[in-house]
Order: C-alpha cells, then structure tokens, then sequence
C-alpha cells in the first residue's frame, strides 16, 4: 500500500468539509452562523434517503457532512445523526455516548428506539474504564475487527476460538467485559468516534430490524460518519471557545479602557489642582466637547477617527497637560503676562504633546493635544494650521476650552456673563473657530446640555441681580 | 422471581428498566407517580423498588414515607440526579436501602438490584 493509495480518501474527507463547488456553502455560511441563527437545515431534516448502494452511501454522506458543518451547536448535530441512522437504518435502538468532561464518563445524550429499547438520555453513563471504553481509547479494537468497530457478533466468534483463548486468558476475561457490556446495552456494534486520537464518543446501534447482519458498506458508512460528525463536534466546540475567548477579551478591554479614563482623569485633576482658577476646567471642557459632539453626528470626518468619542473624551481630558511644564508663576500670574511668557505658555499644547506621544494607543489624542490651541484662519499656534487641516477634535476641544476661559475667573481677568461669551463665540466664528463646532455649540447650549457651573453662576448671578 | 417496582415520572426510563430486568428473569411494575407507587406496593407488595426521587406531584421522599408504611421489608433503592447530600440523607434516615446517582452505569444498577435482594435471602 503506497501513502498515494491513502490520500485520496482524506481528500475526498476534506472536500465533504471544506469542498468543492457547493461544498464550500457550508464553509462560507460558518461566519453567520457564529452570530445568527443556525443555517435552515436543522435537526428536522436529515438528507435524502439511501438505498444501501455504494454510491448513494456516498452522496448520502457528502449532503451529511455538508449539513454537520452547519451546526452551532454540538447536541443539535449529535441529534440529527441519531435522527438520521434511525430513519436510514432500520435499527432497534440506536445511542450517542460523549466525553464528558465533568463527569469523567462517556454521557448518553441522545437515542432513539422502540420502546423498552430506547436507553432514556441522560439515564446512563460509562466510566472511563469501562472495558468497552478502553478497548477504544487504547485503540485495541482491531483484535476484533479491521474496521475499528466493535461487532458484538465478532465477540461471539472470538469466544468461540477457545485454543487461542487459552493461550491468553486475560484477552478471554477482557472479551466476556466488553461482551456484557454490550449486554446491557443490548448492542449490536459500536463505532468509535475519535478526534485527535481522542475518543470523542461512542455510537451504540441495536440489531437491524430486519435481523440481517449489517454490511461491510454500512460499517464504512458508520466510521466516516463517525469521523465526519467528530470533526464537525469538534468544529462546534472551536466556535464555542472562540466564542467565549471573544467575550473575555471584550472584559478585558472594558477593564482596560475604564482603568485607562480613570488614570486620563486622575491626570487632569492634577493639572487641575496646581491652577487655583482653573479647577473643575478639564471636566467642564470634557463635557461641553461632549456636548458639542452629540449635535456633529453624522459628519463625515467622525468616521476618519477609529473611536470619535473616546479620542474627544481622552483629548479633552488631558488638553491641558502640559502645564505641567510651566512653572507656577506663570500659570498663576495675576498681572498681564511678558509677551517672552506668552511664548512660555504657548509651549503648553506641544509640551502635552511630547508627553503623550510615546504612548502608541495615544497617538490620535497627542495630535489633537498639539493642536487646541489652532485658529480656524490660521491665527493659532503652534502649527498656525488652517480650518479642516486642524483635525475635529482639536477645534471642538478650541471652542470649549474658549467659552470655558470666558466664563470663569481667570489670574489675569474676571469672568465675562454668559451672553457675552456667546456673543464673543458667535463673533469669532470662522475666524478663530470653526462656524461648523460653534454652530453646534450653541445648539447644545439651547437644547440646554450645556450646564455645569457656567450655567450654575449664570442664575447664581441672576439671583444676585434681582 | 424476584418482583420488582420501578417508579418514575418519564415513561421512557420506566420502558427501559422495565425490558431491562424483565430480561433478567424478573417481574417488573411500572408506576409513574408516587400515588401508583402506593397503590401498588400494596396491592402487589414487590421485593424491591427503585424510586426516582425528584418527580412531579409527591416526590420521592414522600412516597418512600408512605411506602415504609406500607410494608418494611420491601427494599428502597432510590434513584436520583441530584447530588444534594441532605436529600440523601433524608432518604436514608426515611429507611432507603441504598442509592444510584444517574446517569448510571448499567452494571451498576444490575449489582444494586442483585445486592439488595440478595441480602433477604
């Protein structure tokens, strides 16, 4: 026997499951089918009757195999082979025993049969060394049979061949277990089913109802059905893991990113503290250029970011963070800056940059960072870019941070009332912001989602007037 | 022959069990609630009987207080998918014989049946 002599077999076992021509439907549905519902062909509908000819045993088997491929679920395929060898057969009582691990047995899950012969699922398990699961597991079986199936009709021979017997009376003793096992169970033959030289489960088939013997092109049916439906399992389990792997990194993520917001605002709050007149700043900023951001939906350029709302939320949460590198004495000054600090203030936006820039999930909010400070004609700094070139988030960040500055006490100037900062934005819009993020601006403030302490003084200085 | 009651609520355990000791050379009875199980242990009075414990309507442990009524020397061997430890133990304060956890094996079902009748004899 040549390994030629071999091949063809696999690859025909291959083409069932990856396939030719329609073969591959099943393949390309498996995708959709993590997601959705399970493909139409369900348990209910095992494919077309076989006449016992070789041929249609093969067709039978490449619609099986095309259909298994299919399933999500392990038990819905497990049932549909029950289903199929039931209708196809003629047997008795037919049974599925798997692995399972919990258990540390081979579990019935499904079977059907007349009743009294019918094994009730779930009613029986075999332990792992049960003999006539250890003569699978250890792969003895072919002292039985060439196939790798076990015939109960095999063991009555054996028994028979007493001078051989003799000889070796431990293979007697193991031949009466395996012979009463399949006493119980009232079996006819049994088919392993292995995956990864695993036993993956038994298949436990009554006597055909005709009472023939079963054929040689119904056991090699049995044992590619058996492998085919191992393969299939084990698919269905892969899925099943990715499945769960794919909601543990989610987790994960979600951890990881809360963790991250969290160290992003513990961050502000320190910028924050070391300006007496800014405190609350960086949270008032996130909220308005979130504000503003719900009245853009549907601008083209969100889509140019991969996550617009966490780049915005991060961005303007740590748009300050440069300050860091600016001495006190200029942040605190309470008289008009040199324009030589000016120019020290100005480092700000690059300096927050700089820090952020070696951390790569970070790159789009240190570009951002960098340009807040921009003017939608090309006034700002530090860059001096000019409108869309500054990229969304900075000139949302701008118009934030601006009415922000206006509406609180800062070192160098008392706070302006509210209509006068709307006043000043409407003023400069499309000269230092961007009309577009103004526009949404005071869409927001109408809609009232503009609140905080701005809006919180605003009556505080009603209060004081009336 | 040994005369024996299975009771349990699915119809398919009790076919089972049933073509399963009959084949055995037993005579089996089938009830498929704890009230049959009454009725029959009365009127039939089995050598043993193998009692579900979680069914619809009167559980096991209700049926096996009224079957230790009934006739003590009939041996209980209750069958059951729980592993919960005060179950048994309620079982076998009640008089239980003995025990079979399903899934089961078949041998070992075959053995607890032969055991306990055994012991009478």
């Amino acid at each position: 026997m040549s390994a030629d002599k071999k091949a063809p077999s696999w690859a025909k076992m291959q083409e069932w499951f990856v396939g030719k021509g329609t073969a591959g439907d099943g393949l390309a549905q498996s995708p959709s089918s993590i997601n959705g519902k399970e493909s139409s062909v369900g348990p209910e509908t095992p494919p077309e009757p076989i006449t016992g000819q070789r041929s249609t045993y093969q067709t039978f088997l490449e619609n099986a195999s095309r259909t298994m491929i299919r399933f999500k679920k392990p038990e819905h395929l497990i049932k549909m082979i029950v289903k199929t060898i039931d209708e196809q057969l003629r047997v008795t009582h037919t049974a599925v025993l798997l692995y399972k691990e919990n258990k540390k047995s081979y579990v019935l899950i499904d079977s059907k049969g007349s009743d009294g012969l019918k094994i009730p699922i779930g009613f029986v398990r075999l332990a792992v060394d049960n003999p006539l699961i250890s003569i699978f597991s250890q792969k003895q079986s072919y002292f039985i049979s060439e196939t790798g199936i076990l015939r109960y009709e095999d063991l009555i021979i054996s028994l028979r061949s007493r001078d051989v017997l003799e000889k070796q009376p431990q293979l007697y003793d193991n031949i009466l277990l395996i012979k009463k096992q399949m006493d119980l169970m009232r079996a006819s033959i049994c088919v392993p089913c292995y995956f990864k030289r695993e036993l993956f489960g038994i298949l436990v088939l009554g006597e055909k109802i005709s009472g023939e013997p079963f054929t040689r092109e119904e056991m090699g049916f049995f044992m590619t059905l058996a492998n085919n439906a191992a393969m299939a399992i084990a698919n269905a389990q892969l899925i099943e893991n990715l499945h769960q792997k794919v909601e543990e990194i989610k987790d994960l993520y979600l951890k990881e990113h809360s963790i991250f917001i969290h160290t992003a605002i513990a961050l502000a709050a320190a910028i924050d503290a070391r300006d007496a007149y800014t405190h609350g700043h960086t949270e008032r900023v996130t909220s308005y250029s979130l504000a503003i951001a719900k009245e853009l939906h549907g601008l083209p350029e969100i889509a140019e970011y991969s996550n617009f709302r966490e780049t915005l939320q991060i961005a303007a949460l740590l748009h300050d963070i440069g300050k860091i590198g600016i001495p006190d004495r200029l942040l605190n000054k309470h008289n008009k800056l040199t324009p030589e600090e000016y120019e020290e203030i100005k480092m700000h936006s690059i300096i927050g940059a700089t820090i952020l820039s070696p951390i790569r999930e970070l790159r789009d909010v240190s570009r951002e960072v960098r340009a807040h400070q921009e003017c939608y004609d090309g006034s700002g700094y530090p860059d001096g870019l000019k409108g869309n070139d500054i990229p969304l988030v900075a000139r949302i960040i701008g118009v934030a941070d601006a009415f922000d500055a206006m509406t609180t006490n800062r070192a160098y100037r008392k706070e302006r009332s509210i209509e006068d900062a709307l006043e000043e934005l409407k003023r400069c819009s499309g000269t230092q912001f961007d009309p577009v993020i103004v526009g949404a601006f005071l869409l927001a403030f109408e809609k009232g989602n503009i609140s905080t302490v701005a809006k919180q003084k605003h009556f505080n200085d009603m209060d004081d007037g009336s | 022959m040994h005369k024996i009651l299975v009771v349990d609520d699915e119809s398919d355990i009790c076919d089972f069990v049933k073509n399963f000791f009959q084949e055995r050379g037993y005579e089996v009875l089938i009830a498929l609630s704890g009230e049959d199980a009454i009725e029959l242990s009365r009127k039939e009075s089995p050598e043993l009987i193998l009692l579900d414990i979680k069914m619809k309507g009167m559980d096991g442990l209700a049926a096996l207080k009224h079957l230790r009524e009934i006739n003590k020397k009939q041996k209980v061997i209750m069958v059951t998918a729980t592993e919960d430890q005060n179950k048994m133990d309620e079982a076998s304060r009640q008089g239980a014989a003995d025990y079979i956890l399903k899934p089961l094996m078949l041998d070992y079902l075959e053995n607890a049946v032969e055991r306990n009748l055994g012991e009478d004899i």
